[in-house]
């Protein structure tokens, strides 16, 4: 099915995945055997599961839609593993165990578990814990209902790993992770007359250190940070990062290609990197008036603005990711090309993520979309760019170089092999 | 010219996809639907504000009629309809947008309103195109407009919007259109088909168009002539409707917007309703004869509030829905 959400665990060592048929697969990393060096570990199926299922909403007979639009792992305490999944309504919490040793040896149950007949036990044995194949079993532990009357798109673990946040089109709600009746609203943008609303929330995070500090996005193009200590309704912002429109690029469509899709802090926290339709900007929390660094993912369908809407390819809502030094961000874009750039030596690079190109241990090979002017062999042209074929979904490994890129319904996971490099 | 046409294209696109949003599996996204009423409004005001209404109205022959923007103004034309703030664009749009020859004709008189559109408080026009727009997008308003009904015209001020003309607030009309323009009745809908170039002139050459010779006349701008009513501004939904179609209760409205190919067929059949003039509106598409003289005001027809007013098949085929 189509994955609609990558996610890797804080440690890297798993790798949770969603898609639109509401089932979530995990991966885990297998630990570096001495038989292959040069394996670094390959992921492999950990469990599967479903966690939403389609819904119905009689009151206004709306459909739910069962698709996982985002997953978040929470920090791990004990030996289980615990995630968030979220659809366009209801939150999950999931609690992922493993058994790999069962009793045997019941004084009063045969192997079976059959009761067995009192008087053919002569004697008694403590029953001992023996291997067994490994399970991993899957459960709800909570389920976060009725929170949100619009679309969620986004969740957030806050770092006080007691809280949450979910955002949907108008509003954010802060959760309690074991209180599932109850959520606090912190943001409300719904405007008293729809009719004058003019911009939605599209995506919201949790600062990584400081539990009191959260952005969010909107489809204007603006970023608003917010202190929960300020007051119990954060709709007035602390700081608002916008940058002002350029006059001599706009069109019919500027309003949607200025909608920001995804904005995720820095591992620092000093950053934030948010996506729009053409372009990925990082922003310094501490200036607010505009981004410190603007990367062009593919500008070349600046041109082709008017088309992409006609096939609502302009709706697409890209991600990004920052690798885990804060060094280099990816985002994807069209024709199962992703692209790289590297902040500090100001490289870029685009790649596929495709059965051809991607033989295990293949080294990926560059592409170029050339855009009129010399056209290199291998070189694809704007109007042969597949747009059906999308990487909206990735995720780069908190610590090393592995990534985890989503191309509709498969998904790549590429390793650097030596230091990575940019071309 | 190619603006308008673009202008147009994008308005079709864009109802289309708002009506496609009803039936969608998860119900209404609020967001994608904001953004495709974004664009909507953007090309409504390059529609409006595109110098060469009549473009299309030439048919096939293809009157270029594009006239270059009339000197007054500073060239409103794409640029200015870019979806520059509605006022701006809307002011500069009048005075580019007669172009029309026959226009300068009698432009004289357009001209006035037309500088005095431009001055106009942003606040008018805006109201006035935002108004045109509303209309479109507000199903109920249809309903309730639609007393007005298509014939007609009246005076759909009042009623509100009526027909939602779409971009130019070209009223639909009370009967159709086709012929005279032949080709392009619709495409330009909005106020293009009508004002072009021949038909200020001539209302009653076009037959239908007569009406809406008048009417549109002007032009994309929708400058409500100077003394225009305000607005009415109490439907203004429409134009969040679509992107703002939240709450079931907003959805409903938005969805009632109607079958998009009907209403695209509408838009483009008939634009009686655009004669009106500016003021008050009152003026109903009325026979072409009627609006000749006004049909010679460039550009304020077309999305003026009476003219949006006026939508009556527009009305008809909303409350249809």
């Amino acid at each position: 099915d189509i994955i609609s959400t990558v996610e890797f665990n804080h440690t890297g060592e798993l790798l949770a995945t969603g898609d639109k048929g509401g089932r979530v697969v995990i991966f885990q990393r297998e630990p570096e055997s001495k038989n292959a060096p040069h394996s670094q570990g390959e992921y492999d199926v950990y469990s599967t599961f479903q966690s939403h299922e389609p819904e119905f909403d009689y009151l206004k007979s709306l459909e739910i839609e069962e698709k996982i639009n985002k997953i978040k792992w929470l920090p791990q305490h004990n030996a289980a593993h615990s995630l968030l999944s979220t659809n366009d309504k209801t939150i999950k919490l999931w609690k992922i165990t493993e058994r790999d040793k069962r009793p045997e040896g019941y004084n009063l149950k045969d192997e079976e578990g059959k009761l067995k007949d009192l008087s053919t036990v002569t004697s008694l044995q403590v029953p001992v814990l023996k291997p067994m194949d490994l399970m991993v079993e899957v459960s709800p532990r909570r389920v976060f209902a009725n929170g949100h009357t619009y679309h969620i798109n986004s969740i957030s673990v806050n770092s006080d790993c007691e809280t949450y946040m979910s955002a949907d089109d108008l509003r954010i709600n802060l959760w309690h992770l074991a209180v599932t009746d109850r959520s606090f609203n912190i943001v409300d943008i719904k405007p008293a007359n729809m009719e004058d609303l003019t911009e939605v929330i599209t995506a919201s995070e949790f600062h990584p250190h400081h539990c009191n500090l959260f952005v969010y996005s909107s489809s204007k193009g603006s970023l608003r940070l917010c202190d929960m200590r300020a007051a119990a309704l954060c709709d007035k912002h602390s700081k608002l990062f916008e940058e002002p429109e350029d006059p001599s690029n706009r069109s019919f469509f500027s309003e949607i290609i200025s909608s920001v899709s995804d904005v995720k802090f820095s591992h620092s926290g000093r950053y934030m990197l948010t996506r729009d339709y053409l372009t990925v900007k990082v922003w310094d929390l501490n200036m607010e008036a505009r981004p410190i660094e603007t990367y062009q993912v593919h500008d070349y369908l600046r041109s082709k603005l008017c088309s992409l809407y006609e096939n609502d390819c302009i709706f697409d809502k890209f991600e990004c990711a920052w690798n885990g030094s804060d060094s280099v961000i990816m985002t994807g874009a069209y024709n199962n090309f992703f692209r790289m750039f590297d902040r500090n030596t100001k490289r870029d690079v685009t790649l596929e993520a495709s059965r051809e190109s991607s033989k295990p241990r293949a080294v990926l090979k560059p592409r170029r979309v050339c855009v009129g002017g010399k056209r290199r062999r291998d070189d694809i042209s704007v109007d042969s760019l597949d747009f059906t074929k999308k990487i909206l979904h990735t995720a780069w490994h908190p610590a090393e170089n592995i990534i985890a890129v989503a191309a509709t319904n498969n998904l790549y996971i590429f390793q650097d092999k030596v230091n990575s490099e940019m071309h | 010219m190619e603006f308008k046409l673009e202008a147009h294209r994008i308005v079709s696109i864009s109802l289309g996809k708002i009506y496609n949003s009803r039936v969608q599996r998860g119900g209404i996204k609020l967001h994608k639907n904001l953004l495709v009423s974004l664009v909507l409004r953007s090309a409504r005001q390059v529609y409006l504000s595109d110098p060469c209404p009549g473009l299309y109205l030439a048919g096939p022959a293809g009157s270029p009629a594009v006239s270059p923007p009339q000197p007054g103004e500073p060239a409103a034309g794409p640029p200015a309809g870019w979806g520059e703030p509605p006022p701006p664009a809307a002011r500069a749009a009048w005075p580019d947008a007669e172009p029309r020859p026959e226009r300068l004709a009698g432009s004289a008189e357009p001209a006035a309103p037309m500088t005095g559109a431009g001055d106009t408080p942003r606040g008018g026009e805006t109201e006035a195109a935002e108004a045109a727009w509303r209309c479109v997008e507000g199903p109920r308003e249809a309903a309730e407009g639609g007393a007005g009904g298509p014939a007609g015209g009246s005076d759909g001020f009042p009623e509100g919007p009526r027909g939602a003309r779409g971009p130019c607030g070209c009223p639909p009309g009370t009967e159709e259109r086709p012929g005279p323009l032949g080709a392009c009745p619709r495409l330009d809908c909005c106020c293009a088909p009508r004002p072009a170039e021949d038909e200020p002139p001539a209302p009653p050459a076009v037959g239908s168009r007569k009406r809406g010779a008048a009417g549109v006349g002007g032009g994309p701008g929708d400058c409500p002539a100077p003394g225009s009513s305000p607005r009415k501004k109490p439907r203004r939904n429409s134009e969040e409707q679509p992107g703002g179609a939240a709450t079931a209760e907003e959805e409903e409205e938005e969805m009632e917007t109607g079958n998009v190919a009907n209403l695209i067929s509408i838009f483009g059949s008939s634009f009686s309703g655009l004669l009106r003039k500016s003021p008050g509106g009152g003026r109903e598409e009325a026979e072409g004869e009627e609006s000749g003289p006004e049909a010679a005001e460039p550009g304020q027809i077309c999305c003026d509030k009476p003219v949006l007013r006026d939508i009556n098949p527009w009305s008809t085929a909303i409350v249809a829905f």
